[in-house]
């Protein structure tokens, strides 16, 4: 099941100037979006497998990218989720 | 009625702009070949419209709204908007409004109801095999956006129905506008999950000969059973459906296999294939 907030978080993140607020102020623009407490823990940890199921794997790797995540460190972390079966395949 | 003078695949896969400096020589020469023979056979046929089927990765829709397909009638199409295709050459592309709305107003007729826009922007999707094959000039583009990214996803069946119907709509539009059809995606990749960076090389090439048999129930079949194995990206299989389903209906074309590459550099099993007049 998707999260919405996380969904529209990693969606606006995308306009370079918002991308480049989160950057400088991250939890100014989190308290922007009403996020579950587990959610916003899984953000604040960078916690790939925690987050893989709420959001598109589209906008998963966006956000990853967003932050400056290496490639090498992002693919690693989700391989390592093991959530093939989970994750949505077209 | 307009012609249809040409149809035509390609794979989209971001990485092959965004980390093009990086790839080796041998990956850069096997896109580019592939993507200058489909400049060429798109370029020879003089296309005044191209409608070019995508999917739109998360840039006009988001989980608020999320139409299966969605037909831009606009005059105008935004580029992409993705900053590292900053150098794509159009920041802007020509619509064709009276063909984009008569194939909505056919498709009404024919049991589909696809969402309008009237302001797209046109993400790598669309646009890196428009400019990696070097289109030129640039037809006016009818962008026709099919939902592969987020589920619920039109069933494969409904995505060759699809095709038929913007082969009969160009058919039906009065004058003799030339028009070209380009689906964009695929073939097996695996993006933001588990399995991401895998290509399933068995899958594309089993998938491509039953596009080349022209036995479209057990082209479904195979889609059906092994699409949802081979990858997330692997979705974008069903515009080249739609592509299929366009060849299909108004004359028999014949499948012609251009290029595939499995490229695990761009984590993208890399097709580019056309449909031919006999």
């Amino acid at each position: 099941m998707r999260d919405y907030w996380l969904s529209k978080l990693f969606f606006d993140l995308q306009t370079p100037s918002a991308a480049a607020e989160y950057r400088a102020a991250r939890n100014a623009v989190l308290a922007r979006y009403p996020l579950k407490p587990e959610v916003l823990a899984a953000i604040e940890n960078n916690d790939v497998a925690a987050l893989a199921p709420l959001v598109n794997a589209y906008l998963l790797r966006f956000y990853f990218l967003v932050i400056d995540m290496p490639e090498e460190e992002f693919v690693k972390r989700i391989r390592s989720t093991g959530a093939a079966g989970k994750a949505f395949h077209g | 009625m307009a012609n249809l003078v040409g149809i035509y695949a390609a794979s989209h896969g971001p990485l092959i702009v965004r980390k093009w400096d990086a790839l080796t020589p041998a990956c850069k020469s096997a896109i580019t070949s592939a993507f200058d023979e489909l400049g060429r056979r798109i370029n020879a046929v003089r296309a005044e419209v191209l409608i070019v089927i995508s999917p739109d990765h998360w840039v006009n829709f988001s989980l608020d709204n999320l139409p299966a397909i969605c037909v831009g009638v606009g005059e105008t199409h935004d580029g992409p908007p993705e900053p590292w295709l900053a150098a794509f050459p159009h920041k802007q592309m020509a619509g064709h409004p009276p063909l984009a709305r008569h194939i909505v107003e056919h498709a009404f007729g024919r049991g589909f109801e696809p969402g309008v826009s009237y302001k797209l922007a046109l993400d790598h999707g669309f646009c890196i095999p428009l400019w990696k094959a070097g289109v030129a000039p640039l037809p006016a583009i009818i962008p026709v956006v099919l939902n592969t990214v987020e589920p619920p996803l039109p069933g494969v069946r409904r995505c060759h129905e699809w095709g038929a119907v913007l082969s009969e709509a160009i058919a039906s539009f009065a004058g003799n506008t030339r028009v070209a059809i380009l689906a964009t995606g695929g073939l097996s990749h695996s993006i933001g999950e588990a399995t991401m960076g895998a290509i399933d090389e068995a899958f594309d090439r089993e998938c491509l000969q039953h596009f080349a048999s022209g036995e479209r129930e057990a082209l479904f079949r195979f889609l059906d059973q092994r699409m949802a194995a081979a990858g997330n990206g692997t979705a974008e299989v069903r515009n080249w459906l739609a592509a299929h389903g366009a060849a299909g209906a108004t004359g028999a074309r014949a499948f012609e296999l251009i290029h595939y590459s499995a490229m695990p550099e761009i984590y993208v099993g890399c097709g580019v294939v056309s449909w031919n007049k006999p």
